[in-house]
């Protein structure tokens, strides 16, 4: 079940190098990378370099989780020296001069890094078609988007062209992707991965998370990434073993459903194949509870303030002046700024930016950050509660499967609510994982979530793990 | 018409730690452009800052010596504004809950200056714009060079209160270690605003504010200019626009740069890379266990323990470096009023009209010098000699000496010659001396130490002198 243990064996047994390994997933990503456009950047050169390194160390006697494996990294996460745009064209030629933590932790482990992944321009959106790219689109076909920011990352782990990626999840972005590609996808606790050297879209909610094809290995990476980091303030000294629970029974445990996830706008289909798993989970011994979370329905709207927010300020850092895209003949500094910023952006992230300016003015900061902040405390306090009650609370990963493309583009406050099911955990920084529970008629796969309390990551993968070993789809 | 003047502060102290205020580049002034930069202080694409607790430390220390509430909780805020001195177009800054706040200053006139608060932020770069190439160039050596802002309630009633004040304020961060204030080197800048009302009245006028004036003088003429300015427009019936201004040091005049509806929106908001820093007891009392001797404190040391006189543990405490100095050389040579005389009149003339803020001769010499003299193994005048060739040339105190024959050797045989001599040759004064004249005994001191310059110490000489007169005594 687990493809990273799996492939750990064959290296370490030497029935395959890294050198092999990797050259078969970019033989992969050569044949799919045209029609799927999962990678903005292949980065051939790095990859095979990593994985001679790699097999020297194998040869060497050495070994860790992730010696010698292929890894996707999303394109907002710094590999020095490596373009790193965040699908945006005002950093399309950017090459950081740093290694993100993650990097750096995965360096360790000698993890190889294939190429830089297709997402959403700065991380903003669910559908990963507001890219400055070529717009990637879900290997599951029909026309449909992978899901978003994440989408170049959850479409190369679903279309076997890496076994494992990361992504970031501000809103959901590593979850939803992976929820509408059929992979497992998960953001763990804030501040249990270190934000160094990810281009931030909205700091107190952005974090680091694995997509692969298990769970199982979804924890295999969080531990070689996670942990305490001096680069990053916000990072939390709490180790967790993350696979820790795998394979311990789940009988007894509590789950926890909330009815507001299940009201109206959610796909009936979807809601059936969720159901399904609640009915699973119930046989296999588990206790269902109901549980509530009123606040639901300011979600999105504390969410968005809240991201917008700090997006406005994290981006207002690409000026033109240092690096990245410049707009060629600009008089006067603000005539530089406005030009490039006018021109290096897309129109998602202007509108996100011009609506994080306007939540922050003089005269509205009240009615709109502070009273988010507030909603945000709220939430805390109802997460609080629904874990005194539950072990894990389960829910829709997203409202629908994966939509066609070039559905809902004019209407953002469709394409906003449609974030309703991932929000809270980044609002309350509390981890959650989607695995796929079924699939529609037209075969398109759907997602449950499975959230945990803070720092109890290893409790929501036990039960994404069990479900993967032991549902029938 | 007469008008009373009411000024407030908000003075920008750079502090002198080691590093940077959210990264661990050097904080040091005076480096080549752009080289103590990393990705954090030039705000590249996810880079995150870290605080340095050692600034956090120093703005305590300052809050606790200006009389301020520490807050036990604290927390950090983004200032947003583009400028390409500033890269990440937000300045981190504090405003709800800065770590100090309520302080007070009291001046010479006895005007009691209340600090609002004090809080850190980071410093930007520095831009320099070239006419010739009709370029801008950009050295983000200062980006996020710890500052302390002292921020002022309008208590201060005059230029000279106004100058009073920021220079007691960087004498005492001077004293604490936490800053150099050094005005030259822009590392203390103050925002003045300014008012004018009717005497007596208590309703405030509109004010103005002054941005970045980094000279005594430049504060004193701004307000005295704008002083001026207001009063005229409030007695031809004006009123005072409320603005932000600049002043032009070579005009001495002062100009609009933009008014209260132009003014730049912040958009304030709560930091979120940096985590809240909540104090205990034991940060608080560690800050002030850091706290040395303040000037006041070292006067009353001085007096009391040092048995100097008022006048001179005031000229002794002006400059930090100098009472340091003083404070150096006495822990080797504990002679208080002698180091203190000639420390006065050989260290601080030499040293007084440099920018540099150090005295170029180590406290060991000086110890050294102040030694030999007093205890006639040099005396003073070449003692002053010493010291001259130990500024301009260096060199340890007994070598000069020996070099230049400066040491007294004592020879009581050549001393008796000698006076025997002289009053053999001058029978008619000694005769002088015994009818009365007694201040004769000083003529022939005077001689024979002249004479015996380095060979005989006064003291040898009266020894030998009372000898030989008495054995004329008629």
């Amino acid at each position: 079940m687990s493809k990273l243990l799996d492939l750990r064996k064959q290296l370490d047994n030497k029935e395959i190098s890294s050198v092999e390994l990797t050259k078969g997933y970019l033989k992969t990503i050569s044949e799919k990378n045209d029609k799927l456009n999962a990678f903005i950047t292949v980065t051939e050169e790095l990859a095979l370099k990593g994985a001679e390194e790699a097999d020297r160390r194998i040869a060497e006697g050495e070994t860790a989780p992730l010696l010698g494996i292929p890894l996707a990294i999303k394109d907002n996460i710094c590999i020095k020296n490596e373009r790193t745009t965040c699908a945006s064209k005002i950093l399309e030629n950017f090459k950081p001069t740093y290694n993100a933590t993650v990097i750096e932790k995965l360096n360790m482990d000698g993890a190889v890094y294939l190429g830089k992944t297709n997402m959403d321009e700065f991380a903003m959106g669910g559908s990963s078609q507001t890219t400055y790219f070529n717009k990637p689109v879900n290997p599951y076909g029909k026309n449909c988007v992978p899901g978003g920011s994440s989408g170049g990352s959850a479409i190369a782990v679903a279309a076997d062209m890496c076994p494992a990626a990361l992504g970031s999840d501000t809103g959901g972005s590593v979850r939803q992707p992976a929820a509408f590609c059929g992979v497992t996808g998960m953001k763990p606790t804030y501040g249990t991965v270190s934000r160094y050297g990810l281009v931030a879209f909205a700091s107190s909610l952005d974090q680091i998370g694995p997509i692969a094809e298990s769970a199982e290995d979804c924890g295999l990476i969080l531990n070689a990434i996670s942990g305490k980091d001096a680069h990053d303030q916000t990072s939390r000294n709490v180790k967790i073993d993350f696979n820790g629970l795998v394979g311990q029974d789940i009988k007894g445990l509590k789950i926890g459903i909330p009815k507001e996830f299940f009201g109206e706008g959610i796909d009936e289909e979807v809601k059936d194949a969720v159901m399904k798993a609640v009915d699973f989970y119930r046989n296999a011994g588990c206790e269902i509870i109901e549980v509530s979370m009123p606040t639901l329905k300011y979600a999105v709207s504390a969410y968005y303030l809240l991201a917008c927010a700090e997006a406005s300020s994290n981006l207002a850092r690409f000026d033109g002046v240092r690096y990245g895209f410049r707009a060629d003949g600009a008089e006067t500094y603000e005539e530089l700024i406005r030009m490039t910023r006018s021109q290096g952006f897309g129109e998602e992230v202007k509108r996100r930016i011009l609506l994080g300016t306007y939540a922050l003015s003089s005269g509205y900061y009240d009615a709109y950050y502070k009273k988010a902040l507030a909603v945000r405390q709220q939430f805390k306090r109802e997460y609080n509660e629904i874990f005194e009650k539950c072990d894990v609370m389960l829910t829709p990963t997203a409202p629908t499967v994966a939509y066609k493309i070039n559905e809902n583009v004019d209407d953002p406050v469709k394409m906003y609510l449609a974030d309703i099911c991932t929000v809270t955990a980044n609002i309350g920084g509390v981890p959650a994982i989607n695995t796929t529970c079924g699939f529609n008629k037209d075969g398109m796969p759907i997602g449950l979530s499975l959230t945990a309390k803070q720092f109890d990551d290893a409790r929501a993968i036990q039960f994404a793990d069990f479900f993967e070993k032991n549902f029938k789809k | 018409m007469n008008y009373d003047v009411v000024v407030g502060l908000e003075i920008h102290a750079e502090l002198s730690t080691n590093t940077k205020a959210f990264c661990t580049c050097s904080a040091d002034f005076g480096a080549d452009p752009n080289t103590h930069i990393c990705p954090v202080c030039t705000g590249q694409p996810g880079a995150l800052p870290i605080i340095n607790h050692g600034a956090v430390e120093y703005a305590i220390r300052a809050g606790l010596t200006f009389d301020c509430d520490i807050n036990r909780y604290t927390k950090f805020e983004r200032k947003n504004y583009f400028y390409p001195d500033l890269p990440k177009a937000y300045q981190i800054s504090q405003l709800d809950l800065p770590i100090c706040v309520n302080g007070k200053v009291e001046l010479s006139t006895g005007t009691v200056v209340r600090i609002n608060n004090i809080h850190l932020e980071e410093d930007a770069g520095k831009l320099f714009h070239d006419d010739f190439y009709g370029q801008s160039l950009a050295d983000y050596n200062r980006c996020s060079v710890p500052l302390i802002e002292i921020v002022t309630e309008p208590d201060m009633h005059s230029a000279e209160e106004a100058v009073e004040f920021v220079s007691k304020i960087g004498l005492y961060l001077k004293y604490l270690n936490v800053c150099d204030a050094k005005m030259q080197e822009g590392s203390i800048r103050a925002d003045v605003n300014i008012s004018i009302k009717e005497k007596g009245s208590e309703k405030l006028g509109n004010r103005t504010e002054i941005k970045n004036l980094n000279s005594f003088r430049s504060i004193q003429r701004a307000i005295e200019y704008e002083v001026k300015r207001q009063s005229e427009i409030l007695d031809n019936g004006g009123t005072v626009v409320q603005e932000t201004r600049k002043f032009d040091d070579t005009m001495g005049t002062t100009s609009s740069m933009r008014s209260k509806e132009n003014a730049n929106d912040y958009r304030y908001f709560p930091e979120p890379d940096i985590m809240s820093i909540v104090f205990t007891e034991e940060d608080i009392e560690e800050a002030r266990r850091n706290i040395p001797l303040l000037p006041h404190q070292r006067v009353d040391k001085y007096i009391n323990e040092y048995g100097l006189t008022d006048e001179d543990a005031r000229v002794l405490t002006l400059e930090k470096y100098l009472s340091d100095f003083y404070d150096e050389t006495v822990a080797i040579y504990p002679q208080y009023k002698n180091v203190s005389n000639l420390f006065q009149t050989e260290i601080m003339r030499r040293v007084k009209d440099t920018e540099e803020e150090v005295v170029p001769i180590s406290a060991e010499g000086f110890a050294k010098v102040c030694e030999m003299t007093d205890k006639n193994i040099v005396n003073r005048n070449d003692a002053k000699t010493i010291i001259r060739i130990m500024f301009e040339e260096g060199g340890e105190p007994e070598e000069i000496a020996k070099a230049n024959n400066f040491i007294v050797v004592e020879d009581a045989g050549e001393t008796e010659k000698f006076i025997e001599e002289l009053l053999d040759s001058n029978p008619d004064l000694v005769k002088q001396y015994f009818d009365g004249k007694t201040n004769m005994f000083g003529f022939f001191m005077g001689q024979t130490n002249r004479a015996l310059r380095g060979k005989a110490t006064p003291t040898l000489v009266r020894e030998c002198l009372e000898k030989a007169l008495d054995k004329r005594k008629p």
